[in-house]
């Protein structure tokens, strides 16, 4: 009896909403667009199918006010969300189908809240009487997405739509940002509001409290610690750049004369001319700041959890230091770290609030102390990088020349591999947020779609990929979103015809047995002119130059292949479970 | 191995259950028992969760793990000094003619089990308790045949004399009054 009530209810209101609505009542699919207008959305990632093309049908009359950008795999979106949120700070926002749809986009979930991305999935889902059936294209997106949201939550009535649309943009971004997903039921898309549609942007929610500005008493403990340190060490992550804290920052190393380090993701908050920036730090970067680390008397830490990459064997690191550690998140306060001296709350306020009460110092001596090991490691691994003797081109010579090109000022988006470790050592990052790449999940094939998602969000910036040849061929199909939104992105490949960071650890971990990581690639020029798409091919030192000005020239999407050395490898490395001091220069 | 109980309390929100246990399979810390329902107030459940552990810090940041998930209001981890906590449990236990009578003067006064249900061939009997409690009355009860033997899981409450409200934030104090 119930169900059949609810079938007519469906077929009802899937005739157009005007030839039986009140004027002034939407329905479901219209609340979800103009939810996300009062959002302050512009730009959506998705791709359409059954259970949500009652919201694309409401699109369609909303185009003057929304882009939407077609991509060509779900991953795409989700990533292309991603790049967009880093680089403005917004909630990147992907729409897509129930089933195939919704699971196609658990890697860029799964990468964006380990990352601390924030975005809305607005995912179709069957209508609400078919769930728990095994529908067509039914699957437990609820279920699957808990472990890697950040919340989600399931709409079966249109009324809710605003409330809830509101709720996940304020969960998405506040605090320690990072995804939400919403699944609507077809027919909470389909049926009719029963109020008038309302939009009233969420500031509050009873269960959950970011804590912003840090209690005084722990704020003045770190303090402290500060001053009394002789050897301080700062080290600043993704935190710094979320909070748009990078002014504090400054200010706090150069009122301190602290010097500061760099996780990956951390990397452009401080421009590599700071006289107190001393690199990057963890598996391959930089040997003074790994070795150091063992040697300092006090780490601050800012914004940063201790991943593991970052830390090496957790035994035997840092074990002489006094921990100060200014983090939004609470539970990643002693996660790793035992903290001397937490402080919880955003990066930016919590260096604001720190800056009066820390004593203006002078550490150049322990600051001299990195340049020593800066010199070795220029010697033993920059130089022959940057000035090989090989036949070959390197990847260090691309990226540095593209460094030099660009003044150090490009967006870049970097993806997983030998390439993504190449640009973070030698790009000289000038300008905050400008690296973009995916550092807790390391997800292949996520610097093409995050790409174009960056240029949407920073269109006036030059962007740049650089990609490996393995990476490439995991979201090649982006290539056709880029060439359809016209987006003038441009595409670097590093090709050394194998996975090549696999193949580093094989060869130096597995005895050289080189198991399943060469590639027989196809000719990537041709494939991005098939898709409308111009590039060309360098394999000669001689002509980089040319071939970069070439790149960078192009006002249209541009696809530069580089043909680098085949085996060449990463250092230094902290090879996993060895001490950040022992790092190896070869 | 120590015990530990945690208490959660959360809106009462479909999938809730999920969110909270997946934070422990995740973490492959077995549950011993759980216990859910609505409190005092309307739209707020709470769960009681008693699992063993050798790591404090562990259960630390398990706790903080929990907090982080957005229905949740607020978490408490507890030792059984900190906490009054009981579990009912009922046997059935088979009387068929002739068999040994149960000694039912022993099951009230010693035990404080209660017979809730005859019938021709069975009794059932409630027993509240501690874990060690109930399993005392089962070493007891055992030499008759035992049909049906059935726990919840543990409830607690704190002996500290704070109520759920004054776990909330004090902004929040007006929407469950
Ligand atoms: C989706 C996914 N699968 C597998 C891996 C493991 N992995 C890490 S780096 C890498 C090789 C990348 O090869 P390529 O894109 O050619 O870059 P290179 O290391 O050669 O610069 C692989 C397979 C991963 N990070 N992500």
């Amino acid at each position: 009896m119930e169900f059949n009530e609810n079938q007519t209810q469906t077929i009802q209101a899937a005739e157009p909403a005007v030839a039986v609505a009140k004027p002034e009542l939407i329905n479901g699919s219209h609340a979800v667009i103009q939810s996300l207008i009062a959002e302050g959305v512009e730009t959506i990632f998705g791709y359409p199918g059954g259970a949500i093309m009652p919201v694309y049908d409401a699109i369609y009359d909303y185009q003057d006010q929304v882009n939407h950008i077609l991509v060509r795999h779900e991953q795409g979106a989700a990533h292309a969300a991603e790049g967009f949120a880093r680089t403005t700070g917004e909630v990147g926002v992907c729409l897509v189908t129930s089933g195939p749809g919704a699971t196609n986009l658990v890697t860029g979930i799964a990468d964006a809240i380990i990352d601390s991305t924030p975005m809305v999935c607005i995912v179709g889902q069957v209508a609400s009487h078919l769930l728990g059936t095994d529908a067509f294209q039914e699957t437990d997106v609820m279920g699957i997405t808990i472990p890697i949201t950040k919340w989600n939550y399931q709409i079966t009535y249109a009324d809710e739509i605003p409330e809830i649309i509101a709720k996940a943009f304020y969960i998405a971004k506040s605090g320690r940002p990072g995804p939400v997903l919403i699944d609507i039921t077809k027919d909470a898309q389909q049926k009719l509001m029963t109020k008038p549609f309302a939009h009233k942007k969420c500031e509050k929610l009873i269960s959950y409290h970011p804590r912003l500005a840090p209690k005084e008493d722990q704020v003045a403990a770190a303090a402290k610690l500060i001053n009394q340190a002789k050897r301080p060490f700062l080290f600043f992550g993704h935190g710094v750049q979320i909070a748009k804290a990078e002014e504090q920052l400054i200010k706090f190393i150069e009122k301190t004369d602290i010097p500061a380090a760099s996780t990956l993701l951390g990397l452009s908050s401080v421009s590599v001319d700071h006289p107190n920036y001393v690199g990057w730090l963890g598996m391959h970067g930089n040997y003074g700041t790994n070795v150091l680390t063992n040697q300092c008397d006090l780490i601050i830490a800012v914004g940063m959890r201790f991943d593991d990459r970052v830390t090496g064997d957790l035994s035997r690191y840092a074990k002489q230091a006094k921990v100060v550690h200014i983090e939004i998140d609470p539970a990643e306060i002693d996660k790793i770290m035992k903290a001397d001296a937490p402080v919880v709350g955003d990066a930016k306020i919590a260096l604001e609030m720190l800056l009066p009460l820390v004593k203006e110092n002078n550490h150049e001596g322990w600051r001299a102390e990195f340049k020593k090991f800066d010199v070795i490691e220029d010697q033993k691994i920059t130089q022959p990088e940057l000035a090989p003797t090989t036949e070959k081109i390197k990847m260090a010579e691309v990226i540095r020349t593209l460094s030099n090109k660009t003044k150090g000022e490009a967006v870049i988006v970097a993806d997983v591999g030998q390439h993504q470790m190449m640009t973070a050592r030698y790009y000289q990052f000038k300008k905050a947020n400008s690296f973009i790449t995916s550092g807790g999940l390391g997800t292949m094939g996520y610097a093409l779609p995050a790409a174009f998602g960056a240029k949407v969000g920073a269109p006036d910036r030059e962007v740049v990929a650089i990609i490996g040849d393995g990476c490439f061929q995991m979201t090649i199909q982006e290539l056709g979103t880029i060439a359809q939104s016209g987006l003038p992105v441009k595409i670097i490949i590093l090709n050394n015809n194998f996975l090549g960071m696999v193949r580093q650890w094989q060869q130096l971990f597995h005895a050289k047995r080189y198991s399943f990581v060469e590639l027989q690639n196809p000719d990537f020029i041709t494939i991005a002119k098939g898709f409308g798409i111009n590039g060309h091919t360098c394999s000669a030192r001689e002509n980089l130059n040319d071939s970069l000005d070439t790149m960078l020239a192009s006002d249209k999407p541009y696809l530069l292949e580089v043909l680098v050395e085949k085996e060449e490898n990463v250092f230094p490395m902290v090879p996993t479970g060895a001490c950040v001091a022992d790092i190896r220069l070869e | 191995m120590t015990s530990y109980t945690i208490c959660v309390f959360t809106e009462n929100t479909i999938g809730i259950l999920n969110k909270i246990t997946t934070i422990f399979t995740r973490r492959r810390i077995n549950i011993d028992s759980l216990t859910v329902s609505e409190t005092e107030r309307k739209g707020i459940s709470r769960f009681t969760i008693v699992i063993h552990h050798e790591s404090r810090e562990a259960v630390e940041k398990l706790v903080r793990q929990i907090r982080k998930v957005i229905e949740v209001l607020a978490v408490f981890g507890y030792l059984n000094d900190d906490i009054v906590y009981n579990e009912i449990a009922m046997f059935k236990i088979s009387t068929p003619i002739g068999a040994k009578p149960l000694d039912i003067e022993t099951i009230n006064k010693v035990y404080k089990a209660w017979v809730v249900y005859w019938h021709l061939t069975y009794v059932i009997i409630q027993k509240t308790g501690t874990e060690e409690e109930i399993f005392e009355f089962f070493d007891y009860i055992k030499p008759h045949e035992i049909l049906e033997f059935v726990r919840s899981g543990r409830v607690a409450v704190s002996k500290s004399p704070q109520t759920l409200v004054d776990y909330l934030p004090e902004a929040e104090w007006e929407y469950y009054q």
